[in-house]
């Protein structure tokens, strides 16, 4: 193939990655955080997600609410999903073995799909709120991605903060390193488990609120984030927080990139490829994380 | 030898016995149905051994069905093979692409493996959609016309009771053995001297045999087939929670599960299209709560029935 690759599309693609990865980023956040503290991979995630685009959608167009505003509406939301979910279902797996913890988030994952679509149909939605881009010098930045890395970077900060600061960050974080140790402190690792549940699916819900605007809201439209959040963990390191961020940002640069040589249909291919290829070179992620 | 396996045994000649003359007798539908049944027989089976015996869940499967799909169907429409032969060569494509999944994914303990395969289905139909002049892209692929639904039937039942046959000699084998206690302690298998990432990628090769040989018979069968039919995460689920259903880590379990939710499927569910994957996510999240052994294990509790069922 042949393609003459400029500056300027150069430059335009790593901030693409770079704004795309954000968003990336904070979702896996999610996924990560459940991980570390539970040892379960949630592969309802992805669903999650959807869910919390159609909490946007619907007070976009039920309600007229600016989508930028029902982000921390979607979030709290599905922050109760969230938590009803660990305290009715997945809590009972925490201590199994990980095949019974797959395989139930597994059907958390269809069941919440085929419900959406029952509720909601299959029906295309979209949320009309903003649409072109602002220019600086050549590059073109599209108004709803820029305004969804600003959100992205502030509750992943955010995010960053609770866990770094706060009296509950710091039980989260002991809750991960050792939930033996974190209990002998006094720490109520099962209310722990519980926030920690509906915190990544806040996390993810912000992701499904800020791309409500960007694509077409559908019952579907989650599965692929489950795949992508946890290919970002694997590029940061299983277990390492600030390792989602450059794993986030990795993500989006490669897709971003590889969308100059190969046709958008194939940017799953090469997520993909990339996934294979780190688990083949670097199996505990660029920055080295917890053995699993 | 006591009564009881003999008797079993018996019982197994005269259903074959049967199963084999049915063309003669059954109806066009029936014959399909049977076909069809044994096509799920088969897949269950083939996820069982991976996931059932080393406890690698395989959320993906159905790539390797439709892996199988469409080596077989290209084989035979460009390349003018017969369909048994390709249905073979079906088989061995699908171990090809476990081969290039398993060696880096299998190698790693945890949920790495779940995951790829979670991602896999995706990116084969992306493929074949993009590879247009070799698969048709979204457009999809015809064979040629060849009425074979009753060879096809008796191809299929020997797929099922190959697949049957082989978890029988594994479980039964210290190869399962082996597998059996990676699923229950994988350091600990280690520790014992196996090599846990040779064994668990033998099991999936073994796994993704089965699925491949079906896809590339299920492709003739239906004549025509495009990305969408041949690789949907429904027959993944469908694979999942026929296994589940009648007792992962068992020989007789997914036949069990296949058969009982076919049928009910055939008869009940089929009004209720729409409810289909919520029911499926509740039987799998009840499964693993309240019986994660499946019917079967509880019959084995229960009555004492020998592990090897």
């Amino acid at each position: 193939m042949n393609v003459v690759v400029t500056p300027t599309m150069v430059g335009q693609v790593v901030i693409s990655g770079i704004l795309a990865g954000a968003l990336y980023a904070m979702v896996a956040l999610g996924l990560a955080l459940i991980f570390g503290v539970m040892r379960v991979i949630n592969i309802a995630h992805g669903p999650l997600l959807m869910l919390g685009a159609y909490t946007t959608y619907f007070l976009y167009a039920g309600l007229g609410l600016n989508p930028y505003l029902s982000v921390p509406v979607s979030m709290a939301v599905l922050f109760v999903i969230g938590a009803v979910l660990q305290r009715t279902l997945v809590f009972r797996v925490v201590d199994a073995p990980e095949l019974s913890s797959l395989l139930l988030t597994f059907g958390i994952s269809i069941a919440l799909v085929n419900l959406a679509q029952l509720a909601f149909t299959s029906d295309l939605r979209a949320v009309e709120y903003l649409t072109g881009s602002w220019g600086l010098g050549p590059f073109a930045f599209s108004k709803t991605r820029v305004l969804a890395f600003v959100f992205a970077a502030g509750v992943t900060t955010l995010a960053f903060l609770l866990l770094q600061r706060t009296r509950l960050g710091r039980a989260i974080r002991a809750t991960s390193q050792s939930r033996e140790v974190a209990m002998v402190c006094g720490v109520n690792v099962g209310r722990i488990h519980t926030i920690t549940f509906g915190l990544a699916s806040a996390l993810a819900a912000a992701g499904g609120a800020l791309i409500a605007v960007v694509v077409a809201v559908q019952p579907e439209m989650g599965q692929v984030w489950t795949f992508k959040s946890f290919l970002v963990i694997v590029l940061g390191g299983a277990g390492n927080y600030p390792g989602a961020l450059l794993g986030g940002v990795l993500l989006g640069l490669v897709e971003q990139i590889a969308s100059l040589f190969l046709t958008s249909q194939l940017s799953e291919v090469v997520a993909y490829v990339l996934l294979v290829v780190v688990l083949l070179v670097r199996p505990t992620g660029l920055l080295g994380g917890r053995q699993t | 030898m006591t009564l009881a396996p003999r008797a079993f045994l018996t019982g197994l000649a005269v259903l074959a016995a049967a199963l084999a003359l049915y063309p003669i007798v059954g109806t066009g539908y029936g014959v399909r149905a049977m076909l069809q049944l044994f096509m799920w027989i088969a897949l269950a089976g083939s996820w069982n051994l991976i996931s059932g015996l080393t406890g690698y869940v395989s959320f993906g499967h159905v790539a390797f069905f439709g892996a199988g799909a469409y080596a077989g169907a290209i084989l035979i429409a460009k390349a003018g093979w017969p369909w048994l032969p390709a249905a073979l060569a079906g088989g061995a494509a699908a171990c090809v692409l476990a081969l290039v999944i398993g060696y880096p994914c299998l190698r790693l303990k945890g949920p790495y493996f779940a995951i790829a395969m979670l991602g896999l289905n995706e990116v084969l139909r992306a493929l074949t959609s993009y590879f247009e002049g070799l698969t048709g892209g979204g457009s999809g692929l015809s064979l040629p016309t060849l009425h074979a639904t009753v060879p096809i039937y008796y191809a299929m039942a020997l797929a099922a009771a190959g697949v049957t046959l082989l978890t029988y000699l594994i479980i039964t084998s210290r190869f399962g053995l082996r597998l059996m206690t990676i699923r229950e302690d994988e350091v600990a298998a280690e520790a014992m001297g196996i090599d846990t990432a040779r064994h668990k990628l033998y099991a999936f090769l073994l796994s993704a045999a089965g699925p491949g040989v079906v896809g590339a018979l299920a492709a003739r069968d239906q004549g025509y087939i495009e990305p969408i039919s041949v690789f949907p995460l429904a027959t993944t689920i469908t694979m999942i929670v026929m296994a589940l259903f009648g007792g992962k880590g068992t020989v007789w379990g997914p036949v069990l599960g296949a058969i009982v939710l076919f049928v009910s499927q055939e008869i009940v569910w089929a009004r209720f299209p729409y409810v289909h994957q919520l029911l499926f996510g509740a039987i799998i999240a009840a499964v693993v709560l309240l019986m994660p052994r499946g019917v079967l294990g509880l019959l084995q509790t229960k009555y004492r029935l020998p592990r090897t069922l």
